[in-house]
């Protein structure tokens, strides 16, 4: 039922949370990484703030001859250790008297119908009226065994019972443009495509949405938005750890598939992106999909595309080995554990100015922030002596970790003599809002039972980063990556890239 | 960090307070608000845990008056906290005896931070008229305690009276997390309400407004059932859906901590639904700074006084002197 039939209801009114209707939140793999460190502790936090539905049931499916004991304690000691709020034992007592679990592996056909009946139940006794949401934290190779079991047992059916029936993937969406498309084409069968919800859990973050605000509510920043004034942008996600135990998939992927594909080309469209008519889920979705379009590879590949792998070296006072003594990464890999690329974004607003897109695995420290580097006043009325320690001024958006906004430019230094200096000004999220972030998985979760799709990006705009990938991955194909120590930020030649056009990496 | 100063100005609070923001190295802090809280002397310990719980959610800065007796010595003291143990906040605690108390403004106005909101709390009886303490006039949020006042629902109806756009008051506060319930409970069907039910302890002025409020959006008449406490114990909203048949919706809460929630013919649910802390409160007040409009619907429907929400926000500050009343009688 629509929120505007109810009486209770004033948009004016906004003490009052949206909960979304009754429901079963599914989740393929509960016992895996991603449900134990994410999802259940965002479920416990949703139901904290009182943000879950009276009828709301989490139901685990795994491959383990568990009851629902055994997953209780699973997923209590998740919520314990994991949740970002206090945890409080009444709040997990309600949570725990709607846990369930169900036994059984992917090819399994009884146990996927023991789980259509299961939802079944669930209706009379819980009162989800038919609603579920089907979070697939499982591997990809098993999507379409496990898709073609809801199609089977006729589970993704909206119709069937008259409830709402949506599902949530993760990434990889495919490993190419042609294998993204199959798995589009795939889950957009058996779901329709407005139930379907990929998650790109940096779109959950405050700041990535903030990005918008900053952009589009104020006066400030959209006039010198352009290539008028921005000389260029660069976009890194650098991470301190190797890869864990994910060497099956990182080794068949590596670094562009894994990061650049997806969370940086996510970033440069919303960086990139013109105004959208409003402020709903189909308009932001239309122009970041135009910015998507829009972008134009190097011609240099050479030069212009970099990829690397780190080799033993020390991180954080700690030795760590490289990257093919890593367990279960083949002697001989030539994955790359960083990439660095030049984009160019093909419009009026963007034409010359690059965007530098940099992420890889053991470097110095976890960040993660777009910082755009405006061009240096054309003029000087200062001696050259005097502005020396002058760079260029910088609004750098600080996605993780501590969220905020960071706007460097020049200032006088104290004293006789006219010098200039880069100074910065902080924008802290903590610091200013009485709300704390929520987890980026603890609202996207909420969105995707209330169904809202603005924070999700739509299968074109997956099929979109592919085609910027899948030359890369192209000219990449066979060639040994660039060697980098683990600890210093990637390889030389990811320096020369910058060097050769005048410009250096900022040191995040 | 924390420099005491007895017997001193408000220029000399200013300058410790940024002596003392150097060296917490906090120059750059952002600041959203500042908090005025006023209180009395016997509340402060009350006050002060209820607003570091408040701003541990995002600094501000606080700035607690204790006003002492009218009759003493003009003097003003103060206690000047950067990050200490008020939280991760600018604190400012004056004591303010003698007459100085009724020119308080006087020393808070320069502690505001720049350009950004005030919001006053008086933590104690609600004032008789807030454009009387200037500390009210000079705020853009003002926040009252109608349960703290002798007779409850007499407060109620001065607030009402006196209200002006920007004016909460906690008790509002407390009736949320029983108004997401009965929001949510109407989210799910179609259905046309009859009548409503709240019980609550005799004089609840929680349960005054949680009725307004029901009056105001439903359009049917919330009657009060007196229970023994503590706070508000059920509400319950009789409706009749589309086709004709009925649809209630209960909650019952009897210890203040626990309630079992009916929906239709769903089955029967325990929730947690504890009665907030003031900390908790004072931080869902803090959240916004716009009017509360609907607040201001609650309140007239709650106490029959109409066109409150039309009234200009800004007030202008009247001067009562004690010193008159003492005169008259």
């Amino acid at each position: 039922m629509t929120a505007g039939s109810n009486p209770l209801r004033d948009p004016r009114d906004r003490r009052l949370p949206r909960v979304p209707d009754p429901c079963a939140l599914v989740v393929f793999g509960v016992t895996g990484d991603l449900a134990r460190k994410k999802l259940i502790p965002a479920v416990y936090d949703l139901g904290n703030r009182g943000l879950l539905p009276p009828g709301f049931v989490l139901l685990g499916f795994a491959r383990r001859d568990w009851g629902v004991g055994e997953f209780e304690s699973l997923a209590r000691d998740a919520a314990q250790q994991h949740s970002r709020t206090e945890f409080r034992e009444d709040v997990w007592r309600r949570i725990a008297d709607s846990l369930c679990f169900l036994p059984g592996s992917f090819d399994d056909d009884e146990a996927f119908d023991a789980l259509a009946a299961k939802l079944i139940e669930l209706e009379d006794t819980h009162g989800i009226k038919g609603n579920a949401a089907f979070y697939l934290s499982i591997p990809p190779p098993a999507f379409p065994t496990v898709l073609e079991q809801m199609a089977r047992t006729k589970m993704a059916d909206n119709a069937e019972r008259g409830g709402w029936r949506r599902v949530v993937v993760e990434k990889p969406f495919g490993h190419d443009l042609e294998s993204a498309k199959q798995l589009n084409d795939l889950v957009d069968d058996v779901f329709t495509a407005k139930d379907v919800f990929r998650i790109d859990h940096y779109l959950g973050k405050e700041t990535v949405q903030n990005l918008l605000a900053l952009r589009f509510a104020n006066t400030l920043f959209e006039p010198i938005w352009n290539s008028h004034f921005v000389d260029s942008v660069q976009i890194t996600m650098a991470e301190d750890v190797g890869i864990g135990g994910r060497a099956g998939f990182y080794d068949n992927a590596g670094a562009a598939r894994d990061v650049l594909q997806n969370h940086l080309l996510q970033l440069l469209a919303l960086t990139a992106m013109e105004e959208p008519v409003s402020f709903d889920a189909e308009s932001i979705r239309i122009e970041k999909l135009k910015a998507l379009n829009a972008i134009s590879l190097p011609d240099d590949k050479q030069t212009y595309a970099i990829r690397g792998q780190y080799d033993q070296g020390w991180l954080a006072g700690q030795r760590v080995p490289a990257y093919r003594d890593e367990k279960d990464v083949p002697k001989d890999s030539r994955t790359e554990t960083y990439a660095a690329v030049r984009l160019g974004v093909e419009t009026r607003r963007w034409a010359g100015v690059p965007f530098y897109l940099r992420t890889g695995k053991r470097l110095p420290r976890r960040v993660t922030e777009i910082a755009v580097v405006f061009k240096r006043a054309p003029h000087l009325p200062f001696d050259a002596t005097d502005t020396v320690e002058l760079g260029h001024n910088q609004l750098v958006v600080r996605v993780q970790p501590d969220e905020g906004v960071t706007l460097r430019f020049g200032s006088k230094v104290p004293g006789s003599a006219m010098e200039v200096r880069d100074v910065s000004m902080d924008f802290l999220y903590g610091e200013s809002f009485t709300e704390s972030s929520p987890e980026a998985y603890e609202r996207l979760i909420l969105d995707v039972l209330l169904g809202d799709q603005t924070l999700f990006p739509r299968n074109e705009e997956v099929d979109a980063s592919w085609r910027v990938i899948d030359p890369l991955e192209e000219f990449w194909a066979g060639s040994e990556p660039h060697r980098y120590r683990a600890g210093e930020w990637g390889p030389a030649e990811a320096d020369d890239m910058l060097a050769r056009d005048g410009r250096v990496w900022r040191r995040p | 960090m924390a420099t005491t100063l007895w017997d001193t100005t408000g220029t000399d609070i200013v300058n410790a307070l940024l002596a003392e923001r150097r060296t917490a190295g906090a120059l750059a802090s952002g600041l959203a608000l500042s908090l005025v809280v006023v209180v009395d002397e016997k509340q402060v310990q009350e006050a002060e845990t209820a607003a570091t719980v408040a701003a541990a959610a995002h600094p501000c800065r606080l700035l607690i008056v204790v006003r002492r007796s009218v009759d003493a010595d003009n003097r003003l003291d103060a206690e000047v906290q950067v990050g200490g143990r008020l939280g991760p906040t600018e604190a400012v605690v004056m004591r303010m005896y003698g007459r100085l108390g009724l020119h308080a403004e006087s020393v808070v106005l320069p502690l505001l931070a720049p350009d950004a909101p005030v919001v006053t709390w008086w933590h104690g009886a609600p004032p008789d008229e807030i454009a009387t303490d200037a500390l009210g006039v000079l705020a853009n949020r003002r926040i009252t305690d109608c349960a703290r006042a002798a007779d409850p629902r007499a407060a109620l109806r001065r607030r009402a009276e006196d209200f002006a756009p920007g004016d909460t008051d906690l008790a509002w506060t407390r009736t949320t997390p029983w108004r997401a319930l009965l929001a949510s409970a109407l989210d799910a069907v179609e259905a046309k309400p009859a009548g409503a039910t709240i019980g609550a302890e005799a004089g609840n002025p929680s349960a005054s407004l949680l009725c307004g409020w029901l009056d105001s959006r439903l359009g049917v008449r919330a009657e009060v059932d007196e229970t023994a406490g503590p706070g508000i114990t059920s509400a319950a909203i009789e409706a009749t859906r589309a086709e004709g048949s009925p649809y209630a919706v209960s909650i019952s809460r009897p210890d203040g901590r626990l309630a079992t929630l009916r929906r239709g013919d769903e089955a029967e649910r325990q929730l947690p639904l504890p009665r907030r802390e003031l900390g908790d409160l004072l931080a869902e007040e803090l959240r916004r700074m716009d009017p509360d409009a609907v607040y201001a619907e609650a309140l007239a429907a709650a106490t029959g006084v109409t066109g409150i929400g039309d009234r200009p926000a800004a007030r202008t500050h009247k001067w009562r002197d004690p010193a008159w009343a003492g005169a008259s009688s």
